[in-house]
């Protein structure tokens, strides 16, 4: 990018320079510190061309919305389409969660995103949901709690998120789409999808996952039927290049996986989306968006040979880190979030949640709701960053990272591709348990700063400022006996015939492992509740094993 | 407790997933020398059975979906009621503020909030350290 005689002055400068920094070292009888990212990347005190002498502008960096798509997807960025501004909600039955998502759209949310779905494999009435149902998300039974949970959302208008990837809930939404009239090559969305290596034959029968997003891409154009989830593992405290390299990892094997069912890779890729996190590291994951952008360009067309230009855009939404936020001094985690936000914009994010203050002492409260989503208008309204496109590119030190973090996501990439996929699954999930323990363990021997927790710690009974009493929002076990009743009023109205006409089928359905997206649709319109269908699958498979999937009902 | 016997810890969570602090205390107490049993996600009646069949000293009940006034005093209940007085329990988790108070008032001392070291929690454990928890307040 630079010429030689540039590049042989910046040199003799940089001795000048180095000349100078010894000379105010000596001056305060200090040596130089050895500075590393939060991923251990050696941090140099400035970055100069010398650092991005070996890139090539056209081939490593472009214009955003041209390949690589280092700068961005799209060319006009945040100009012509802001982020979409996607808290995440889910609490009590569909009622509670329906109340708080209007009120947030009332306030200026753009997206649709629940948790909670469809995550247990059992109904409210068991006792396993006792003292949780409506705590950790929404719960829900039947389609009659979606119907609720989108009363007076128009699914024409939003793009939905559906956490996790529950399939009877899948279902749901779209028997609901269905319901409002919305046809489904208009219906906009994204469902939490990965493929797991499980299934019969190269085709990998009766993995839902696999279903799911064969099913999307003949018929929901404008679907995201992936949305590779590295997020929660990065917030168990794994780096970032590793972030980036199971990514993309993820991504592959789930891209591969369905062109397994003779399905053209440019009909697979432009709808795999991903789900990543904003950490600490300002400077580190703003290159690593940027990196990890420019790898899965790289990945879907060379290894691929993906050619539509839509295949090889890495989107992603984002939700700013909850392990880095403290119990201690909450307040202090406004500051925080908005720092992980701001990062996640200047990385150029499609979608975003932010945590919410409270988050590591309860749900949050509507309050503590709305100042996560004032944060994203204020960074987005106020701050002016949206205004260029990747206004970070071109930083020395910026893209000094971006090639380190592309450098070592690809040996960790090559190692997992490596790996039989059970081992390389395996070995992800073994990784962030290990780098949980380690981040402890440096935050508890003062090396990982932590404010209020291993700095400037203010103790009960000593002198700080006092803000008043918490306020927190508890957990009413109403939900629970109020959803109970739901499930019964909704068997209660269910024709029997029909009931039982729709279990057979969908059995029939599991038996064949022929894909379960339509005859699930069936069945969730016969009412039949999650755990219901869990039942019936198991019938025919057996218990099923939810260890790969976070011991919740997923893809299946 | 005998010198001699190691401590046996039963660790249990109230939700599948989302289980960073679950395998970092984990960890952290068999690093100490602690036996730990890793349980998963158990509900109170499993709980007790579990830690019965594992003759355990200590129930370690992580908590982060789940209501801690309801599930705790349960398990409390469900351990009275077969006359067990020689398991204690330690809360670890996303305990509200104003949840601490129930806890402490049905005899749990062992409350470990985010922010918890975990030679806190084995220091706890070995039976010298009562963590502090009130932070009832916001405070900067």
């Amino acid at each position: 990018m630079f010429k030689e005689e540039v590049l042989k002055e910046i040199e003799q400068l940089n001795k000048e320079y180095e000349a100078n920094v010894k000379r105010v070292l000596k001056k305060f009888s200090t040596e130089e510190k050895e500075v590393k990212t939060l991923s251990g990347l050696s941090l140099k005190p400035i970055y100069t061309p010398l650092d991005i002498k070996d890139n090539n502008y056209v081939e490593d960096i472009s214009s955003p919305g041209l390949y690589p798509f280092t700068r961005g997807v799209t060319p006009t960025g945040y100009r012509t389409k802001e982020w979409t501004i996607r808290q995440v909600v889910g609490l009590g039955t569909a009622e509670e969660t329906n109340e708080r998502l209007k009120y947030l759209f009332k306030q200026g949310q753009t997206g649709f995103s629940v948790c909670g779905m469809g995550y247990q494999p059992y109904e409210s009435s068991d006792e396993r949901s006792f003292g949780i149902l409506g705590k950790g998300g929404v719960w829900i039974d039947t389609l009659a709690d979606i119907e609720t949970l989108f009363d007076g959302i128009d699914m024409s208008k939003i793009s939905i998120n559906q956490i996790g990837f529950s399939i009877p809930v899948f279902a749901m939404i779209l028997a609901e789409a269905e319901r409002q009239g919305v046809d489904f090559k208009n219906l906009s969305g994204t469902i939490q999808n990965c493929v797991f290596p499980f299934g019969e034959g190269p085709q990998m029968r009766g993995n839902g996952s696999v279903d799911i997003s064969e099913y999307c891409t003949k018929n929901l154009p404008r679907w995201n039927h992936a949305s590779i989830s590295v997020r929660n593992i990065r917030d168990e405290g794994i780096s970032a290049p590793q972030e980036i390299a199971f990514g993309v990892y993820m991504g592959s094997f789930t891209l591969q996986s369905v062109m397994a069912r003779n399905i053209d890779v440019d009909e697979v890729a432009p709808r795999i989306s991903f789900f990543l996190s904003s950490e600490n590291d300002f400077l580190e994951e703003v290159a690593k968006f940027r990196a990890m952008r420019r790898l899965w360009a790289r990945t879907v067309k060379e290894r691929f040979n993906a050619r539509d230009p839509r295949s090889w855009l890495m989107r992603f939404h984002t939700q700013t880190t909850a392990i880095n936020l403290t119990a201690q001094q909450p307040l202090n985690n406004v500051i925080r979030s908005t720092i992980h936000a701001l990062a996640a914009v200047l990385g150029g994010a499609q979608s975003m949640s932010v945590n919410s203050f409270d988050e590591a002492l309860a749900i949050p409260t509507r309050a503590s709701a709305t100042l996560s989503l004032r944060t994203q208008q204020i960074i987005g309204h106020e701050s002016g960053v949206a205004n260029v496109i990747d206004p970070l590119g071109g930083s020395y030190c910026i893209e000094s990272l971006t090639n380190q973090l592309e450098q070592k996501a690809v040996e960790t990439l090559k190692e997992l591709e490596d790996m039989q996929p059970q081992k390389a699954y395996q070995y992800i999930v073994d990784q962030g348990k290990e780098a949980g323990y380690l981040r402890q363990k440096a935050i508890d021997n003062n090396e990982r700063a932590m404010v209020g927790v291993n700095r400037f710690i203010v103790r009960e009974g000593e002198e700080g400022i006092d803000l008043g009493n918490t306020d927190i929002l508890g957990y009413d076990p109403v939900w629970r006996d109020k959803q109970i009743e739901r499930l019964n009023r909704v068997k209660k109205k269910r024709d029997p015939g029909k009931t039982e006409k729709a279990k057979r089928l969908l059995e029939d359905a599991y038996r064949n492992r022929i894909n379960i997206i339509e005859p699930m649709i069936e069945a969730v319109k016969a009412y039949l509740s999650i755990g219901e269908i869990v039942e019936i699958r198991e019938k025919v498979y057996g218990p099923a094993n939810l260890g790969h999937v976070w011991g919740c009902y997923f893809g299946m | 407790m005998e010198s001699n016997k190691k401590i046996r810890v039963l660790l249990v969570s109230d939700s599948p997933g989302h289980a960073t602090g679950y395998y970092v205390v984990g960890k952290g107490l068999r690093e100490a020398g602690i036996e730990v049993i890793l349980g998963g996600f158990q509900i109170p009646p499993q709980i007790v059975k579990s830690a019965v069949q594992e003759d355990v000293d200590f129930i370690g009940y992580r908590i982060m979906d789940g209501a801690p006034e309801i599930l705790v005093p349960r398990l409390v209940e469900l351990l009275k009621e077969r006359s067990i007085r020689d398991i204690q329990i330690i809360v670890g988790g996303i305990i509200p503020p104003p949840i601490v108070p129930t806890l402490k008032g049905i005899g749990i001392e062992g409350i470990f909030t985010p922010g918890t070291k975990i030679s806190d929690i084995v220091d706890y454990v070995r039976g010298s350290v009562t963590p502090q928890v009130d932070r009832l307040k916001f405070r900067l």
